[in-house]
């Protein structure tokens, strides 16, 4: 859902000052340290006394009713200590709740977990076992019986939408569709967004372009497997560790899902190694606490890579549909789109956070845009940075590049005669603040990238991307040692290491006093208020926001204690330059006091000095990307080589200047890699055939070339820095990019994704037919 | 001898009854709680798990420790016996101060979630304690085998360079002595085959060769482990039991490259890191593409001989030797036979080798003036993957003319396998331009390959054909011939 701040919700205004620490190195990254010596602790690393080892029978089927399970035999295996399956789960009505960037629904969330009525997809859980050895558990998988009845599947996206497709859910009708259909089907809702009049918009324009997309899912591909380790103590409290990108929101769903009071839940998120948006759901966490309530021991549950693939994440596979209208002097006049997303076995895909960013870079004045969301027997789609964003930009940047030719305008100058820029009304409502897209454009035209000369078979692809940066319920706590040290809790997950240091900076600037001195760690469930799910860029956006209040509630508090020592009214005292200083010389002549001399002092002088926060953070400050790509396509075997990459953003602020260089670049690789190779291959039988890394391929590096990175700052009216989310945008337009790179190396335009050498080669064939086909 | 032994943290660990199907990894990281080798893939793929092994050996006449990145996931516990185990939290120095990779990967930022990081750090270090100050097409060679999903890259190939900014000394290198003192003092001897019962299983590892001779006819029904590369994943993926483990791998006189009449002759216990030079020596092209195989965790480990016993039909060495005529030596006991590795293979996944019987070497021909020899791997990514297609091709031309061809594909039939038609086409043809379309059309009647998820058949006949264009272009350009990735854009813009 796009972020509107509720009217309770609190912004910090930009102030323009001068910095010392924001926008610098830090000293150091301790988080860092750890990990290059294998210190840091991630979730597959915990272990407890007693631990029992937790693993999942999966469905071999796309599609099956569930008839029976039998588990009696797995039972008595010996060293098996509990098997579970639906029977060991309440059922749970329709409700809805936010998850990141997409929505759940808790009566869908639990039979994902575990399959009640039906299995929907090749790996989705129909029990668990734990037992006292790996290899005990996985003989007693394989002695559960399950009968199945077979379904027909459907795993396509434009199959699932035919009226005669396999139908997923009995009970599901079209949402959206006036008036509401008597026939279930699984497209699960239909979702129109416009702006103006989209006919009259066409027929103002001398060049119309319509095309058609396709797009196969991706996996976020982090090195990572989902782990978590959970012990249900007699008392009734329940502990787990776990790979979260948001642990907050898992303990409200292990709540709701298990019917437990959250006081009684602590959930720490570990250091988690990479999620990308594919963290943002429960998978292994209600089983392992429903095992270890059942064995009264602590179970540990860690993934294979092949469970990861078939049963986490992926993307939504699309089928999309982009017409643009623009005059001969390059104005458009009119965009329309279709956007049919996968959601999975389950409905909730990001085509709502999709159909928002179609044309949100562009000033246009009719816009018509239609998404459905459809169900499918895949695994349930989870977010994937920009979730939904790269598969529509693939469609209308391609379309632009075919437009800009069209009318004889090169691809940027043609993108700034139509850039977004400040009061530009979006198609899904707001009109846009301050942004950076125009000076986005501008760089990457003036950089020096664009004077490269290409060879033959080279070609120059430009794109852009947009998306939001989110806000929502932030919480911080920051107590300051008695020797003046900070400790900063935040309640935000460091889903990209120095996110950390990133915050200490800002604290220390805060303060005034060096980052060294500040430590940020991340508090578990029972240490802060709630904190939504480190998603939709917000992790420094807005984390430092609740940690920007509460290092300002800490000073007030410093200042308080100077008062009391100077014996004069707190509101006489100010904060500079880490020091409590007399507000002027009126108030008398003392020397100021540090944060160590007042920490030390503090005890006797009213307590000790902290600051805390608990904020519903209004965001808002968009960020806009403009990418430049140059390939060279091996005619013999349609490879497609990057030469050369830039990537022009814009930061708001950059906090760390290093580490949002890292954002970018790591953002593109995966935007290349998702462009060039990756994709769900199905079998006919409705099963993944390629869950490893071994064929699903992520790039390595010799893949890539080194990625050159501008960081453009236009400061966010509405954070005290000025700061913009940045992790997401980086992903958008390279599958867009490289496709008009592509073009203009061969002169063929791809449509389908991925990019892949077959498919490259294919369209040259089809181009210019080979010699097979004598 | 009973029990596995191995250096580690500065000392000798003696392990018994060991479960022989147990792999490093596991090991580490639930016997001895060392948690910072990390696992993300158990398949060889990721590089998560990358641990570096010492081993003894003679330089310019002085006792030596070579140290080589391996993938722990794959990797039996009783492969270690006899070398020096390196994990991530042994790299610290004395002092307490980082080592130079590790301190470089955090001042230029190559750790973002880090879980990638052991890995890389593993695999930098190794190259780092073995071969001077890299450029960046060498880096992207040796992390080839390392998966990162959040950096991109680029701040971890700027770290593997910046490590060497400081000289080369590290506490490895100041303790070699020592080490080596402690491998010598665990070294068997040629009489000492390791023995081990663990679990219900058995694992012997001989020495020499005529020790494994007789213990593979005395258990025909053993498995061989040469690297285990394909061994492993059969038991970590596919949670295959294997009850009697015969180990190939440290059979001292199986392990090397020499000429013996005309003929270029591999051990077949010889890794691929060790024979590529010698092959390169030769066929250049082929060297190459060994160096294209896997990453170089795998080669460490894996041998073509395995590769060759293996027999999968997308196997990348086979159709290179098939081109160049090599013969296999096999051996049954105290009996030898040679066997044109193009008759090896007698349909999917099945070889010529006789219970009890094994592969001990692999013969190819020495090159010689006038015969060409190129060959081909043509995978979605440029390293570290599996091979839609691979072709080779040895032509000899005398005056302009084709006077023997020899062609060979990978991934085109069930085996490696030659063309006989394209080769009937090119003998005796001109070699010029016209005669590519005519090898091309002949190819098309030599295979039907299959479609599956790696690729199509159009797209493998496609540019199984396209290759003898390129093919055509490298023997006229006398021209390199792999598209390796150069460093481009570097220093560009920001
Ligand atoms: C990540 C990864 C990447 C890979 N990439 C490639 C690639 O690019 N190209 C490629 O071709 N392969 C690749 N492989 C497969 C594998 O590495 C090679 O086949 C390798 O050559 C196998 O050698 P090994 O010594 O490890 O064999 P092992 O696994 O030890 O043995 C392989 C087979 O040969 C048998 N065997 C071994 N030695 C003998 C002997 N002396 N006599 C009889 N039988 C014997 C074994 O019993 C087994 O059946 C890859 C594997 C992994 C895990
Ligand atoms: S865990 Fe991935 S290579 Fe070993
Ligand atoms: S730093 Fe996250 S995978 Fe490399």
């Amino acid at each position: 859902m796009a972020p509107k701040p509720g009217s309770f919700s609190t912004s910090i205004p930009y102030e323009e000052k001068k910095l010392k620490i924001v926008g610098t190195e830090p000293a150091d990254r301790p988080d860092a340290v750890d990990k290059v010596t294998g210190r840091a602790r991630y979730a597959a690393d915990y272990n407890l006394p007693g631990q029992l080892i937790g693993k999942v029978l999966r469905s071999p089927h796309a599609h099956a009713r569930v008839l029976s399970i039998d588990t009696a035999a797995a039972e008595a295996v010996p060293g098996v200590k509990a098997v579970v399956t639906r029977d060991d789960f309440p059922d749970m009505a329709v409700e809805h709740a936010a998850s990141g960037e997409l929505m759940i629904n808790f009566k869908d969330v639990t039979r994902n977990m575990m399959a009640r009525e039906k299995v929907f997809y090749d790996g989705h859980p129909v029990a668990a076992v734990a037992a006292v050895s790996e290899s005990a558990a996985k003989k007693a998988l394989k002695l559960i019986k399950v009968e199945y009845e077979v379904l027909p599947h459907v795993i396509d996206v434009e199959a699932a939408m035919q009226s005669d497709a396999p139908i997923l859910h009995e009970d599901q009708f079209t949402k959206g569709v006036d008036p509401t259909p008597e026939k279930p089907s699984n497209i699960a809702t239909r979702i129109e967004s416009k702006l103006g009049d989209i006919e009259a918009g066409f027929d103002q324009a001398d060049l119309v372009i319509e095309r058609e997309f396709r797009t196969k899912p991706v996996h976020q591909g982090y090195i990572e497997p989902q782990a978590s380790i959970a012990n249900y103590t007699d008392g009734g409290q329940v502990e787990v560790w776990t790979s979260t990108q948001g642990h907050f929101v898992f303990r409200a769903q292990i709540a709701k899902l298990l019917q437990l009071d959250m006081s009684k839940i602590t959930v720490t998120a570990a250091e988690l190694g990479g999620g990308f948006g594919g963290k943002n759901n429960v998978y292994l966490e209600p089983l392992a606490v429903v095992l270890s309530r059942k064995s009264r021991r602590p179970v540990k549950m860690v993934m294979t890579r092949d469970e990861v693939f078939r049963a986490t994440g992926p993307t939504s596979g699309t089928h999309t549909k982009v017409k643009i209208g623009v005059t001969k002097d390059g104005r458009i006049t009119a965009g329309q789109a279709e956007l049919n997303y996968q959601s999975g076995a389950f409905a909730g895909s990001s085509v709502p956070m999709a159909a928002i960013t179609v044309f949100t870079r562009y000033d246009i004045e009719n816009v018509l845009v239609v998404g459905h969301d459809v169900t499918c027997n895949r695994p349930k789609v989870a977010a994937y940075r920009a979730p939904g964003a790269p598969m529509i930009a693939f469609g209308v940047e391609s379309v632009l590049d075919e437009l800009a030719e069209g009318v004889g305008m090169d691809p940027v100058s043609f993108r700034l005669k139509n850039a977004a820029r400040e009061g530009t009304q979006t198609h899904y409502g707001p009109k846009l603040g301050p942004i950076g897209f125009v000076e986005t454009l501008e760089s990457a035209q003036a950089h020096p990238h664009m004077q490269e000369k290409l060879g033959p078979n080279q070609g120059r692809g430009v794109a852009t991307g947009f998306w939001f940066t989110l806000g929502k319920e932030t919480s911080a706590t920051l107590n300051v040692g008695e020797d003046g040290t900070v400790n900063v809790i935040m309640g935000t997950v460091d889903v990209t290491g120095g996110g950390r240091s990133a915050l200490a900076m800002v604290v220390a600037e805060e303060l005034g006093i060096p980052t060294e001195k500040v430590r940020v760690k991340s508090g578990d469930t029972t240490a802060l208020g709630f904190n939504f799910m480190t998603a939709g860029s917000r992790g420094t956006a807005a984390g430092s926001m609740a940690t920007v209040k509460a290092s300002r509630d800490a000073i007030q508090k410093a200042c308080e204690v100077a008062a009391r020592i100077w014996e004069v009214e707190t509101e006489e005292v100010v904060w500079e330059d880490g020091h409590a200083r007399p507000a002027s010389t009126n108030v008398g002549d003392f020397e100021p006091l540090s944060l160590a001399d007042l920490a030390r002092r503090a005890g006797a002088l009213g307590g000790t000095i902290a600051g805390h926060a608990e904020l519903d953070v209004a965001m808002g400050g968009p960020g806009f990307g403009t990418h430049i790509v140059d390939v060279e396509v091996d005619r013999q075997t349609g490879a497609v080589k990057v030469l050369r990459y830039t990537l022009v953003q814009d930061a708001g602020k950059a906090v760390y200047p290093k580490f949002i260089e890292g954002q970018f670049q790591g953002g593109a690789v995966q935007g290349i890699g998702m462009a060039l190779n990756e994709e769900y291959i199905y079998s006919e039988k409705g099963t993944l055939e390629n869950p490893g890394f071994l064929d699903y391929r992520v790039p390595v590096a010799s893949d890539v070339p080194f990625i050159n990175t501008e960081i453009v700052e236009v400061p966010n009216p509405m954070h005290p820095y000025g700061i913009r989310g940045i992790g997401e945008v980086p992903i958008i337009p390279p599958i867009a990019a490289l496709s008009n790179a592509i073009y203009h190396a061969t002169g063929v335009r791809l449509r389908d994704h991925p990019l892949s050498p077959p498919k490259v080669l294919a369209a040259l064939d089809e181009a210019a037919p080979a010699i097979a086909a004598e | 001898m009973t029990s596995v032994r191995f250096v580690f943290g500065g000392k000798v660990v003696a392990l018994d009854g060991i479960d022989p199907n147990m792999t490093v990894l596991s090991w580490l990281r639930t016997k001895v709680n060392k948690i910072g080798t990390k696992e993300g893939c158990a398949e060889g793929d990721c590089g998560a798990c990358t641990v570096v092994l010492g081993e003894l050996t003679q330089e310019s006449g002085r006792e030596r420790i070579r140290y080589r990145a391996v993938n722990a996931c794959i990797l039996f516990v009783a492969a270690l016996d006899g070398k020096q185990l390196i994990v991530v939290e042994d790299l610290r120095q004395a002092d307490g101060a980082l080592h130079p990779v590790q301190q470089a990967m955090v001042d230029l930022h190559g750790s973002q979630c880090g879980f990638c990081t052991p890995g890389f750090v593993m695999s930098l270090f190794a190259m780092y304690r073995s071969e001077g100050q890299p450029d960046r097409a060498r880096v992207n060679d040796v992390i080839a085998g390392n998966l990162c999903r959040c950096t991109g890259y680029r701040p971890i190939v700027d770290a593997a360079m910046a490590a060497y900014d400081g000289g080369r000394a590290d506490q490895f290198s100041r303790r070699e002595r020592q080490t080596v003192e402690l491998l010598k003092s665990i070294a068997r001897t040629e009489t000492e085959t390791l023995a081990l019962e663990g679990a219900g299983r058995r694992y012997f590892a001989p020495v020499t060769e005529d020790a494994l001779a007789d213990l593979v006819k005395a258990h025909p029904e053993a498995t061989l482990v040469a690297g285990g590369t394909d061994v492993g994943i059969w038991v970590t993926k596919h949670h295959q039991d294997l009850e009697t483990v015969i180990h190939v791998g440290g059979v001292r006189d199986m392990d090397f490259v020499r000429e013996v009449d005309g003929s270029m002759e591999i051990g077949a216990a010889t890794t691929y890191t060790d024979a590529v030079h010698a092959i390169a020596g030769q066929y250049p092209d082929f060297g190459e593409l060994i160096r294209r195989i896997g990453s170089v965790q795998i080669r460490n480990a894996g041998t073509i001989g395995g590769n060759v016993a293996n027999g999968s039909p997308i196997g990348d060495s086979m159709p290179g030797l098939i081109a160049l005529g090599a013969t296999l030596v096999l051996r049954l006991g105290k009996q030898k036979r040679v066997l044109p590795l193009d008759q090896f293979y007698p349909g999917y996944r099945q070889t010529a080798l006789k219970p009890g019987e094994y592969l001990s070497a692999i013969r190819v021909p020495l090159s010689q003036p006038g015969r060409h020899f190129h060959t081909y791997k043509i995978s979605k990514r440029f390293d570290q993957d599996i091979s839609a297609v691979c072709g080779a091709y040895c032509l000899d031309i005398a005056g302009g003319q084709v006077t023997r061809a020899r062609v060979a594909y990978g991934g085109m039939a069930a085996t490696p396998a030659r063309a006989p038609q394209c080769e009937g086409a090119l003998t005796g043809l001109a070699w010029t331009e016209d005669a590519v379309p005519v090898a091309m059309r002949a190819l098309a009647q030599d295979f039907a390959p299959m479609d599956d998820m790696r690729a199509t058949a159009r797209y493998r006949l496609a540019v199984a054909q396209n290759l003898l264009q390129r093919l055509y272009l490298d023997i006229e350009g006398g021209a390199p011939t792999v598209l390796a990735p150069e460093a481009s854009g570097q220093g560009m813009g920001a």
